[in-house]
Formats: structure tokens, C-alpha cells, sequence
């Protein structure tokens, strides 16, 4: 090689040796360079400056800067959240700016059992600011905003009568009365119109289900669904208790505290396991056990929730059968027996009701109100009806339709729709078969309600 | 200066002698010492002729290929400190790789960059020993080894796009295996084996990693020898004027005979020849092995820019019962998928067939040794004609497949398409 | 004597520094990949329960109680109002001991330990290990099994 072509190598393989160390050492960098070592320093800085005493300090000041995690193995999750969130212990921290501000009420929920996603969602692996809070493209779940955070609770614990989330509860209950398992299954009980809910929470944002509900053929071109009118806070707790349907598997320690003890829980329980058939209260009920109105003065709370834990260990001999409660049920049971007489309540027991009033509860359990309006009074769109482009009213069934037509139609469902207009598309609701679901029983009672609700008087002389 | 007289230094030392046993060269014999003494470099002869060197000619797209490799050997050992795969636990590994690891980002950005450009260059490789005549008599045996090693190279992409196991690699499996169970007859045992049953699961993530981190590369590696040892052995690159006057075998009778000779003179077949024109040949150290050196720099720093300044993708986690419409092969594979769109058996089982049937029967049906040397001969133009349009006609399929299919793979106008509003989130 | 012979090519100052500035920057090159590969093999996190746990509050370990906790294989001490933690984890062959009368007892090989965890018989090599008490932020008890102490260390409240 001459001198000449010798010097043009040598300048080329000396700029290109400067352009590999150059990215090299930038895309090293770059790399190791993260937001989150900034924000450790910051807070060391803090507690330096914080420090009560020269000892105090030096520790501060040896704190290393590390990647802090919280490992859930059961829940199949790392949280990272501590990172940067590092005073989420420390009362001292309270009202600082975030990321340092203390995170409040966390006795009931430790970190190291339950992390920060479970309730808050976000990308806990994440050690980047939008990463970690989820706002980015191809992460499902976002941080949840404040305001919705009584979502989460729903996802472990049963949302009615959750003391420490009234707006879930409240949602839960609107759930109900509006009907949506008409068209909607939850749980496996509902209709089939409309998709499962069991997991729109973990797929839709909350942002996606207010528009949802207000005005649905807008997010969901051909829907269905009628625009649902509610109060702004009902809209908001509904959209709550969508959100915590998140469909996600909870192991065992996690789901132990399905039901809250709480009294209100414990209404809900003796109504459905059906106690009064041995135990009367108020009056009503069996014969078999005592009555319990005022069990709370004669027996201690140790003693009636070991009796509820195995009734064989506090009364040998007793005819009363072993239950198999969780902790948590026994204690609901026990604080609704010991505060029954503060509270004016009134029990719904199935066998003491009347066939209409049972009805009324198999069209509210079932959903029907979201399609037939509240008590059937109709008033739901559904376009391109016959039926004035509407779901027809229930009110004047009891003239319309003998028993067994009823049955017949509740059961079979009408899937076809007469159209007023063929050159439109279809009426998008219909009538689903029941038949699997609302069978015997069920189905007398809500046929002996539907037919009451004709108005008293009426006699339109068919 | 400075460096090299540290060097020469240590060279002349008992522990340097040890280890090199030529120092920096100084003299020509020293030049060829240093080729042929060193395990690693006397894959290449001590001379090589000057055409060789031209990087107009072969655009040194073997040796940016085996760089590339070389490359994504490295990454992907540094990769598996810290990948595992395990349906439940891959893609978690991926984030931790992105979040945690020291450089973790930039380690799978190298590697995912080189591995497209691998494939891409071999491609580019293919083509050009296809259009300079370098498959021709002595060389069809090499090219049939490149062919092996272009569907080695296709297989270790593809059974690593998998391992992210996001909804990207799971979909692109998807498909690409449907493309494969389409074959007759070994269609669906083919598909069974890939997998390691009927779905793309746990057993298709262990099958595809053991053929992506010790099968594959190891199949590669040997066929890279193979490779390169052929090239040495069918007289070095091609070159213009070559099927004059170097190769040609050497009848026993015609050597003189009043010297000894060696091994190489006396091997049958075709011989290097080195020096029958000794103004052509030129010594490898320094020309070859500096240029060589220079070029890896060049594909290092290419590498590294592209690793710096764009992310590997990472979506969604898999998710078997929710397909992203549309669901895409890999680019390398979407000109097929476009063609199975039309017809499963003819884009999907024939297509394929005929295209590695005619790579493989080429070199022994155009014999012709008219044009080796030359980019674009005119003698060979019917050839080079036919092969254009068909490298042609896989482009344009693979640029329809990307860019203008979308969902239920109907035809989008790419610049006009709006983007979906709110996504249902 | 003549001029000194040369060595190797004639180099201008300019390709001098030209070369001088490639070889260095590639050693740094060289050496920012090998120091970068080195550290992208070390952890940066661990995927092992955390040395450093809450052990509750204060009060719920009554004076003079010795608490088992079987998650984290020590036992928690308190005496009026200092707090100390004890690894029960055999020093011989790491079995979990168990508390008797006189201390601790280990049923794998038996390795008898006194209440301060010294070695009485059998083949353990050294006392169990006491651990770092202290108080959390939010006023609960942090064990850090990481840091060993002297048995005259404790968390006095």
C-alpha cells in the first residue's frame, strides 16, 4: 500500500473509530442516564437537609440510588412505583409535591402485600414517568384517575355496601335499578343483546364508558343502547362500578376478603342463606332455633362468631349445621346480629312474600327495566320498531297475553322485530329466551307481577 | 508512532512472540506469514486479486452479512442473561430489558436492527452474485450453500420475532406457520412439529427458542465455513476474464519437474492459481484485512446510530383470543401473505416452491460461463431480465403487504386512511 | 553510522493525529463496550423476597414475649421496651429452630442454642444471628436481615 492510499486509510478508520466511540458511548449513556436517579437524589437531598442530627445525615447521605421494586409473586406483578415514590410511608411527607408526597391509609392495604397497581393500575415494571403511569401506546391500563379509584376496591371486595366505597356502592346499586342486565350478562345472569361485562373494566377507559353510557351509537357506530339519563354523580358511580369489573383471577389471599364485615354484609347474608327458616326475628320466621332479636344482649360477640365459625364448639348438641363462613362472613353476620337493634330493618324474606312482590324481584334481578323502562312503563328507544319505534311497555300485558303466552314469550324470546321501515336496518334490541335462566319458581312469580301491572280500574274492554 | 511501535514492542517480546508469531509486517514474506499463521485470518489467502477489492463490485455485502451475524451473536448472548421463555414470563422480561438492565434498551435495539438488516442484506447479497454471474460453473455448489444460508438467515429471524411474545410476535407466528400448514401433504405435520402442537404456545416458545439461540446459528456458523472456504477454493471472487485464464485444473503431466511442490499444486480441480498474473495480485495484509476492518466499523457505527435513535417495537401481550386486524407476517413473509390472500395453495405452497426450486436448479441450468464478473452483462441480459422482474414483483407484493392492506386485509390508501377514532379506549 | 532506519511508513503530523485520535478513540470504544457489557450483567434488582421487612407495630408483641415468624424465619424479642430479632436459622445446616424452655433447639441435628442465641452443644459453628431493628417512618418495626449486630443492639423505644 502506498503512502498515499495509506493516509486515506488511516483517516477513515480514525474518523470512523472517533463515530463508533461517540455512539457508543452516547447509546451507553443514554441508557444509564434515567429520570429516576434524579428523582433519589432529589429526595436524599430532602432527608439531608431534614436530618435531626449529624448521624442522621450521614445516613441520608449513604443511601444508595437503586431501582426499588415490591414483589408480588401471587399476583403475578412487580411494582416500581417506590422508585420514585419513595416517601409513600412516611407520614413526615404528607402534602409535599409528588412524586415525595406520603401516600395516606395504608394500614388496611400494606405495600409489600399489595403493591400499587392493584388498586392504581399504570405499568408497575415501568421506571419512566409516562411508562410507569401507563399513558402511553400499547399498555391497557392506564393509571386510573383519583376520582375512580373506589373501582378498584370492587375488584376484591363485593361492591354493595362497601362502607368505604359509597360511590361503588351507589353505582352497583344503579346497576340494578336501571336494568342493564337486560341486555348486558355480569356475572353470568343477564341478557345477551349486548356484550359481557365481566372484563370492561380491564378494556375500556372510564373517559370511553361516560360517552358509552350518554350517548352509545356515538362510540359504538350501530349500537343498540339507549342514551342512559342519569344525575352526573350516578353516571360517574356507574362508570365506577364498570371499571372494577376487571375480570382479573385473584388468588386465594387476595379474594378472602370478599365481603367486608360490615352489618349492611351481613343483612345480605341472612337474607341469603336463608336463616329465617329456623330463626325468627321481628315476629317472623321458624321455630326451630331462638329468636335472634336481641341476641346481642344475651350472647358476647367471641361467642356468636365462634357460633357462626362452628356452632358444635360453643352449643354441643345443637341441630344448627356447620356453615363453612369465611372469617370475613362470620364477622358480617355477627356485627349485623349485635347491631340489629339500632337498625330499622326491614327484611325481605322470599318465603314471606307475596308471588307479585317476589315478581318485582325476579324483574329487577333479571334486568328488565333496562329494555321495558322502570316497572315496565316502557319509554326505551329502539329505532325502526313497529312498536312506535319503541320496546313496548309492560303495563297493559294483562290484557294482551294469557299465562301460558306469557311463559311462552319470556322464555322463547322473540328475536325477529317487525320493522317499520324494511329499507332501514333492523330495530337493534330484542327479546332474549330466557328460558334457561328464568325457569319455575322465578318464572311464575315474575308472570303473576307483570300481569298486576295494569292499573286498578282500568277496564279498556278488550 | 505511537501505537504501533507500542505494539511492535510487545510483539518482539517472549510473550508477545508466543502469541503472534509475526509482528506487524514489514516485508512481504512477513505479509503472507501473518495471513497464513493466524487461525482466524487464514480463511483468506496471504493474496488476493486486486479486483476483489473493488467495493463497487461486491458492495462487501458477505462480509456486512457475516458482520451483522457476528453482531447479533453478541447481543443475543448478552440477551439471554437476562430473557426467559416462558409464556408467563417473556414479555415481563422484555419490560425489565427496557426498565432495569444497564443498557438493556440498546443491547435489543442492536439486535433487532441487525437481524432486519441481515435479511436484508443477504438478499442484496443473492442479488448481486446473481447479477455479476458469481453462481456459475466452478462456483454452483457455493451458491447453493448461500441458498442454505439465506433460509437459515429467514429462520433465525422468524423464530426470534417470536420470543417477545407480545401481540406482534404472537400474530406474525400465527400466520406465518398457517402459511406453512398450507404445503400438501407435509403441510400440517410441518406446522405440528414447528410448534410442538396445534396452537402457538408454550411449546412453540421453547421450540423456537432452542432453534433460535444453539440450532440455527450453529447450522449458520457451519455453512458460513462451508461458505467461505468454497469461495477460497473456486478461485476467490469472481472476477471479469476469470473463465480465461485462472480456472483451470492442472493435468499431473505438465508440471515441470525439476521442483518440489506443495500441497496446494498439486490438488485436483480447480486451483487459486496465485500468480499466473502477478500484477493483479495484491497482498491481503494490509489491503483486504484493512478494508475488511474498515467496512465493520462502517456496520458497527450504522448498528449503533440505529439502535440509538429508534426503539424496537414492544406491544401488547399476547393475546390468543384478541387478533390486531390486521394481523401481519414479518416484512420478509408479507409479499407471501399478499399472495396467500389470493390463493392459499398457489401463493402460499407454490409460489414458495418455485422460488426456492428455481434458486436452487439455477446455477445447474445456466451454465454458460458468458458474462461472470460483470454487473449486468450483456450476454446474460435475458437472464438478468427475468430475475429483475422477479425481484420486481416481491417487492411490489411486500410493499402492498405493508403498506396499503389494512383491516381484514381490504386495500387502504396509506395516505389517506384517517386514524381510528378512540380506538375503543 | 547513518540516519536511524525507519521502521514503517512515513506518517505527516496531520495523519499522526488523525491516527493517534482514531486508536483512541477506539480504544474507548473498545473499552466503553466492555465496561457496558459488564454492566448490563449486573442486576440492577433481585427477584427475592426483600431482606428488609415490617414486622408490625410495637404493640402488638407483648413485654417479654418471643414471637415466631414463620415467613421470614426469625423470632421477634421484646423486653419492657427494646426489640431485637433473632434468626432461626439453624447456623449449622439451616433448619428452622425451635424455641424450648432454655432457648432454642434445633430438630435436624441438635444444636442446642441459648435465649441469646450462643451455641450450647451440638455441631452449629457460630450463634444465630441477630438482626438490625428499627423504626419505620410510619412507626412500625423494620427487620433488615441484611445487617447483622451485636447482640448488645437493639431498638430501644
Amino acid at each position: 500500500m502506498d503512502n498515499g492510499s495509506l493516509q486515506r486509510f488511516y483517516g477513515w478508520f480514525s474518523a470512523l473509530c472517533v463515530v463508533v466511540g461517540l455512539l457508543t458511548g452516547l447509546g451507553y449513556y443514554r441508557d444509564e442516564y434515567r429520570p429516576w436517579k434524579d428523582y433519589q437524589r432529589r429526595f436524599i437531598a430532602e432527608e439531608v437537609r431534614r436530618a435531626a442530627s449529624p448521624e442522621q445525615r450521614q445516613q441520608a447521605m449513604r443511601t444508595p440510588i437503586q431501582i426499588q421494586q415490591i414483589l408480588l409473586p401471587e399476583l403475578n406483578r412487580v411494582d416500581r412505583c417506590t422508585t420514585c415514590h419513595l416517601a409513600a410511608e412516611d407520614p413526615s411527607y404528607g402534602g409535599y409535591p409528588q412524586p415525595l408526597a406520603y401516600h395516606p391509609r395504608h394500614d388496611e392495604h400494606p405495600f409489600d402485600k399489595f403493591g400499587c397497581t392493584i388498586c392504581h393500575r399504570g405499568q408497575g415494571r415501568a421506571t419512566t414517568t409516562e411508562d410507569a403511569h401507563g399513558n402511553v401506546a400499547h399498555w391497557d391500563q392506564p393509571m386510573l384517575p383519583l376520582k375512580y379509584i373506589e373501582a378498584s376496591c370492587g375488584q376484591c371486595h363485593e361492591a354493595a355496601d362497601n362502607p368505604a366505597a359509597p360511590r361503588l356502592a351507589r353505582g352497583a346499586q344503579v346497576f340494578e335499578t336501571v336494568g342493564c342486565r337486560g341486555c348486558h350478562k355480569l356475572g353470568g345472569v343477564g341478557g345477551v343483546v349486548g356484550p359481557e361485562l365481566d372484563r370492561v373494566g380491564a378494556r375500556r377507559s372510564p373517559e370511553w364508558l361516560r360517552a358509552h353510557f350518554l350517548e352509545p351509537a356515538a362510540v359504538t357506530p350501530g349500537s343498540g343502547m339507549p342514551p342512559q339519563k342519569l344525575s352526573e354523580p350516578d353516571i360517574d358511580a356507574v362508570v365506577l362500578f364498570m371499571l372494577s369489573q376487571t375480570g382479573e383471577a385473584l388468588p386465594g389471599f387476595y379474594a378472602s376478603m370478599k365481603v367486608i364485615p360490615s352489618a349492611a354484609q351481613g343483612l345480605h347474608l341472612f337474607q341469603q342463606k336463608g336463616c329465617i327458616g329456623c330463626h325468627s326475628m321481628g315476629g317472623q320466621g321458624g321455630k326451630v332455633g331462638p329468636a335472634l332479636d336481641d341476641v346481642g344482649l344475651r350472647r358476647k360477640p367471641e361467642w356468636i362468631i365462634q357460633h357462626f365459625r362452628d356452632p358444635q364448639t360453643v352449643s354441643p348438641g345443637t341441630v344448627m349445621p356447620k356453615f363453612g363462613f369465611t372469617e370475613a362472613e362470620a364477622r358480617a353476620l355477627t356485627d349485623f346480629l349485635l347491631h340489629k337493634r339500632d337498625q330499622a330493618v326491614a327484611l325481605e324474606i322470599p318465603a314471606l312474600m307475596s308471588p307479585v312482590d317476589r315478581g318485582r324481584e325476579v324483574f329487577r334481578k333479571y334486568g328488565c327495566a333496562g329494555c321495558h323502562g322502570p316497572d315496565g312503563k316502557g319509554g326505551v328507544p329502539n329505532p325502526n320498531a313497529k312498536t312506535a319505534q319503541q320496546v313496548p311497555a309492560l303495563t297493559y300485558v294483562a290484557d294482551g297475553y294469557t299465562k301460558p303466552e306469557l311463559r311462552r314469550l319470556i322464555q322463547g324470546g322473540q328475536r325477529e322485530i317487525p320493522a317499520l321501515d324494511p329499507a332501514r336496518p333492523p330495530p337493534p334490541l330484542y327479546m332474549p329466551a330466557w328460558g334457561t335462566t328464568i325457569r319455575d319458581a322465578e318464572l311464575d312469580d315474575l308472570v303473576a307481577y307483570l300481569l298486576s301491572l295494569k292499573p286498578k280500574g282500568e277496564d279498556l274492554g278488550f | 508512532m505511537g501505537p504501533g511501535s507500542l505494539w511492535s514492542w510487545f510483539a518482539a517480546t517472549r510473550v508477545g512472540r508466543s502469541i503472534f508469531r509475526v509482528g506487524p509486517p514489514q516485508s512481504n514474506l512477513e505479509r503472507s506469514q501473518a495471513m497464513v499463521s493466524s487461525f482466524l485470518l487464514h480463511v483468506q489467502p496471504a493474496k488476493v486479486n486486486r479486483h476483489a477489492l473493488r467495493a463497487s463490485y461486491s458492495l462487501g455485502l458477505g462480509l456486512i452479512s457475516l458482520y451483522l451475524f457476528l453482531i447479533l451473536t453478541g447481543t443475543g448472548v448478552l440477551l439471554m442473561f437476562y430473557y426467559v421463555p416462558s409464556t408467563t414470563q417473556a414479555y415481563d422480561r422484555m419490560k425489565d430489558l427496557q426498565f432495569v438492565v444497564s443498557a438493556g434498551l440498546f443491547v435489543r435495539n442492536m439486535h433487532r436492527w441487525a437481524a432486519h438488516l441481515m435479511v436484508a442484506s443477504v438478499m442484496l447479497h443473492m442479488c448481486r452474485v446473481f447479477y455479476t454471474g458469481a453462481y456459475k460453473p466452478p462456483r454452483e455448489f457455493n451458491w447453493l450453500v448461500g441458498v442454505g444460508l439465506f433460509l437459515t438467515t429467514l429462520g433465525l429471524s422468524f423464530t426470534g420475532y417470536l420470543l417477545p411474545w407480545d401481540q406482534l410476535a404472537f400474530w406474525a407466528i400465527t400466520v406465518g406457520t398457517s402459511i406453512a400448514g398450507y404445503a400438501p401433504v407435509v403441510g400440517p405435520g410441518l406446522k405440528y412439529l414447528m410448534l410442538g402442537g396445534n396452537i402457538v404456545g408454550q411449546e412453540a416458545l421453547t421450540r423456537f427458542y432452542a432453534l433460535h439461540v444453539i440450532v440455527l446459528p450453529a447450522i449458520a456458523g457451519l455453512m458460513v465455513a462451508v461458505h467461505l472456504f468454497r469461495v477460497r477454493k473456486d478461485g476467490g471472487l469472481s472476477r471479469p476474464g476469470e473463465s480465461a485464464d485462472t480456472v483451470q485444473s492442472l493435468a499431473l503431466d505438465q508440471l515441470p519437474t525439476n521442483k518440489t511442490y506443495g500441497l496446494m499444486e498439486l490438488a485436483r480441480g480447480t486451483t487459486p492459481q496465485v500468480g499466473q498474473n502477478p500484477e493483479d495480485e495484491v497482498f491481503s495484509w494490509p489491503h483486504l484485512i484493512f478494508r475488511e476492518l474498515l467496512l465493520f466499523l462502517v456496520v458497527v457505527a450504522f448498528v449503533l446510530f440505529l439502535a440509538i435513535f429508534w426503539n424496537a417495537p414492544l406491544e401488547e401481550l399476547a393475546n390468543p383470543i384478541h387478533p390486531p386486524n390486521p394481523a401481519k407476517a414479518p416484512w420478509y413473509f408479507l409479499g407471501l401473505q399478499e399472495l396467500v390472500s389470493y390463493s392459499a395453495f398457489w401463493g402460499g405452497v407454490v409460489v414458495p416452491a418455485l422460488i426456492v426450486t428455481a434458486l436452487v436448479v439455477l446455477p445447474y441450468v445456466d451454465r454458460r460461463r458468458v458474462g461472470v464478473g460483470r454487473w449486468f452483462a450483456r450476454e446474460r441480459r435475458v437472464a438478468t431480465m427475468v430475475f429483475s422482474v422477479c425481484v420486481a414483483a416481491a417487492i411490489a407484493f411486500t410493499v402492498i403487504g405493508t403498506y396499503f392492506r389494512g383491516p381484514n386485509w381490504g386495500w387502504v390508501v396509506p395516505w389517506r386512511t384517517p386514524p381510528p377514532a378512540m380506538e375503543g379506549r | 553510522m547513518g540516519p536511524t532506519p525507519r521502521n514503517g511508513p512515513v506518517v505527516s503530523r496531520r495523519s499522526f493525529l488523525q491516527l493517534s485520535m482514531g486508536w483512541i478513540a477506539g480504544t474507548f470504544a473498545a473499552a466503553a463496550t466492555a465496561l457496558g457489557t459488564m454492566r448490563f450483567l449486573e442486576p440492577n434488582v433481585v427477584f427475592e423476597p426483600a431482606q428488609k421487612f415490617k414486622a408490625g407495630a410495637p404493640e402488638d408483641y407483648p413485654d417479654g414475649s418471643i414471637t415466631f415468624l414463620e415467613e421470614e424465619r426469625v423470632f421477634l424479642l421484646r423486653r419492657g421496651n427494646t426489640f431485637r430479632c433473632l434468626s432461626a436459622v439453624c447456623t449449622h445446616l439451616g433448619c428452622t429452630v425451635n424455641r424450648t424452655e432454655g432457648g432454642f433447639h434445633c430438630p435436624c441435628h441438635g444444636s442446642v442454642f441459648s435465649p441469646d442465641g450462643v451455641v450450647e452443644s451440638g455441631p452449629a459453628p457460630k450463634p444465630l444471628t441477630w438482626f438490625l431493628v428499627t423504626l419505620s417512618k410510619d412507626s412500625r418495626l423494620l427487620v433488615d436481615k441484611g445487617q447483622s449486630v451485636g447482640i448488645d443492639k437493639y431498638l430501644i423505644l
